[in-house]
């Protein structure tokens, strides 16, 4: 069973390489709460952590965790609402259809409120490949404004070769330029956009190694630095410095798995503290890095 | 009740294409629509808590679509003119609640600047002259000179004041205790659009590390963000910067003459408005308390 949830979870990824992989998750977390056979709460709780253990093993990225956290969060609301065991799975299954058909729209949203802030003549500076960004350059487009795009090349997987092209292809000027020619290109830039993997509960966010550099860098050259994220992504860590970030987020799942000593391993993110960052475009609204702790709070207390 | 709101909001987008950097007009009509939507809400039967704004815990336990605004209900139209009458009183008092604030943050022997004129400012320092001596230094903010009048209107209660020019603001800021002044509008993410020179002000302010307190009320708070820099620009006739006199200079240069200014957020240390002071990074609460997300964009 355990087997057919990490099927349904990569079939997803490998038929729309557009959906995120912590909605993927919820998916396929869906999918499994349907085929349990359990007469508890308890006894769902249990195997939907174990399930949501076997998805990270897979994906050890931090939406994924989020996803599921957030999946789980939703089982204890709903629970609490209805003590007909059976009832409340009909609901919860209702319910998490909705939900997905709302996440589905959460990228739309964001375009919709973050490309006002894209001037005609703007030259944003972007960060390897985020779908949520690219998603917002689309809407900009589609208003008719004129800007130019630096992407960073982001080794060690040139994720930013990746975002060039998908660029190129909806006609917007673009090059690529070392991740060391950051602070070099900063003074041409008028504004940095860039999405998130995830959004701490500082209100600072987890994203490809490398974005950190990016901030310190605007941050010094008083240029404003955006984040673009869904509101799935917000995770329950408050990681005060980089050593803070939990390992099994840093590094691949396929490293973990092997053991071997971490610190000759480089990480695949970084931590950027709330103070660099001017604002936050997310599908609740625009918020300042202030307002995601009350966002969530609202949701786990 | 939905017609009511789309007769309002027609008319709120009428008023404030007529004038955009009135922004209070925009804030006044959102204002309205929250206090139709909650009557409504209350009169439908939801619980006074529950949450009007988007938030993860509502996407994760609602169970439809929003409401939509058809049921009828007679005793609609009273309440609402009621809950409107309580914000007109409101509206009358701010100054006055504004001002009761002021011996908490004005001390005896104190050196106070402001810029321009704000009537809000007036009757703090004012109210504060009652129980307290202090100084205050007024820039007279050109091309209108506005300190003029606030220095005049403050002596002649007895404050010892003085007029400075704008340039001499930074000479003159490691003497100065704490920065009071008022504002045009303020922004979603806390930052303030106010009189030309009020950045200036605040910059000082930081580099001598002086407290710089904005006193204004909360229906000046506008849900806008500043996305794009020139939108809220005014320009007057450049005459008060260069008189029509000086005939062969104009022809070879352009005169700017902008009213407004924008100060960000980082610069500012309190807000003091009628419910109290606040620090700019909870301006977002305040905000989802007086108007709805879905008014934001009238």
């Amino acid at each position: 069973c355990l087997s057919d949830l990490i099927e349904t979870f990569r079939a997803q990824l490998r038929d729309d390489p557009d959906v995120a992989s912590a909605v993927a998750a919820i998916r396929a977390l869906l999918g499994f709460l349907k085929q349990d056979r359990g007469e508890t709460i308890q006894g769902l709780r249990n195997s939907l952590r174990d399930a949501i253990d076997t998805l990270s093993r897979v994906d050890s990225s931090v939406a994924v965790s989020s996803g599921g956290e957030l999946f789980l969060r939703f089982i204890s609301l709903t629970s609490l609402e209805y003590s007909d065991y059976s009832k409340c799975k009909e609901i919860m299954i209702e319910r998490g259809e909705i939900f997905l058909t709302k996440v589905s729209l959460s990228r739309n949203k964001i375009a919709k409120l973050c490309h006002p802030f894209i001037r005609d003549g703007a030259r944003i500076l972007t960060h390897a490949y985020s779908r949520v960004v690219l998603r917002v350059l689309e809407a900009a487009v589609e208003s008719k404004k004129r800007f130019s795009v630096y992407v960073t090349e982001s080794q060690p997987d040139e994720a930013g070769q990746k975002m060039a092209k998908a660029l190129r292809k909806l006609n917007i000027p673009v090059t690529v330029i070392l991740d060391a020619a950051v602070g070099y290109i900063m003074e041409k830039v008028d504004l940095v956009l860039v999405g998130a993997e995830g959004v701490v509960e500082s209100g600072g966010i987890i994203n490809k190694i490398g974005t950190n550099q990016i901030a310190v860098c605007a941050k010094a050259q008083n240029k404003p630095f955006y984040v673009v994220a869904e509101s799935f992504k917000f995770v329950r860590l408050f990681p005060l410095n980089q050593q803070d970030v939990p390992d099994r987020f840093k590094y691949k799942a396929d490293t973990l798995k092997t053991g071997q000593n971490l610190t000759e391993e480089h990480p695949w993110i970084d931590y950027t503290s709330p103070s660099l960052i001017t604002l936050l475009f997310t599908d609740l609204g625009v918020l300042t890095p202030s307002a995601v702790s009350d966002e969530l709070i609202k949701l786990y207390l | 009740s939905g017609e009511l709101m789309d007769l309002i909001r027609t008319e709120g987008q009428r008023m404030t294409a007529a004038q955009p950097s009135e922004t209070t007009v925009g804030n006044m009509v959102r204002r309205v629509l929250k206090v139709i939507r909650e009557e409504y809400g209350r009169l439908h039967g939801r619980s006074e808590e529950s949450d009007q704004q988007e938030s993860l815990h509502k996407l994760l336990t609602s169970g439809g679509l929003s409401e939509d605004f058809r049921t009828p209900y007679p005793s609609l139209r009273a309440n609402v003119i009621e809950a409107i009458n309580e914000m007109l009183i409101e509206l009358e008092g701010t100054t006055d609640n504004i001002a009761m604030q002021a011996l908490e943050h004005i001390h005896s022997n104190e050196v106070i600047m402001t810029i321009g004129y704000s009537r809000t400012v007036e009757a703090f320092l004012k109210e504060a002259a009652r129980k307290r001596k202090f100084q205050v230094i007024v820039a007279e903010c050109a091309p209108f000179c506005q300190g003029h009048e606030m220095a005049v209107r403050l002596s002649k209660e007895g404050i010892e004041t003085t007029v400075m020019s704008d340039a001499a603001i930074f000479a003159v800021m490691s003497r100065v205790n704490k920065v009071i002044i008022g504002t045009k509008t303020i922004l979603a993410n806390g930052a303030l659009i106010a009189v030309s020179g009020t950045h200036t002000l605040a910059l000082a302010a930081k580099h001598h590390s002086t407290p710089l307190i904005v006193c204004a009320p909360m229906f000046k708070l506008s849900p806008q963000f500043p996305n794009e820099e020139d939108s809220f620009h005014k320009f007057v006739s450049p005459q008060e910067v260069l008189p029509f006199t000086e005939g062969e200079i104009l022809a070879k240069i352009n005169v700017h003459c902008p009213v407004f200014d924008y100060v960000p957020p980082e610069l500012i240390t309190l807000f003091i408005s009628n419910i109290g002071g606040n620090a700019p990074s909870y301006i977002y609460r305040l905000m989802s308390e007086l108007y709805h997300p879905d008014d934001y964009e009238l």
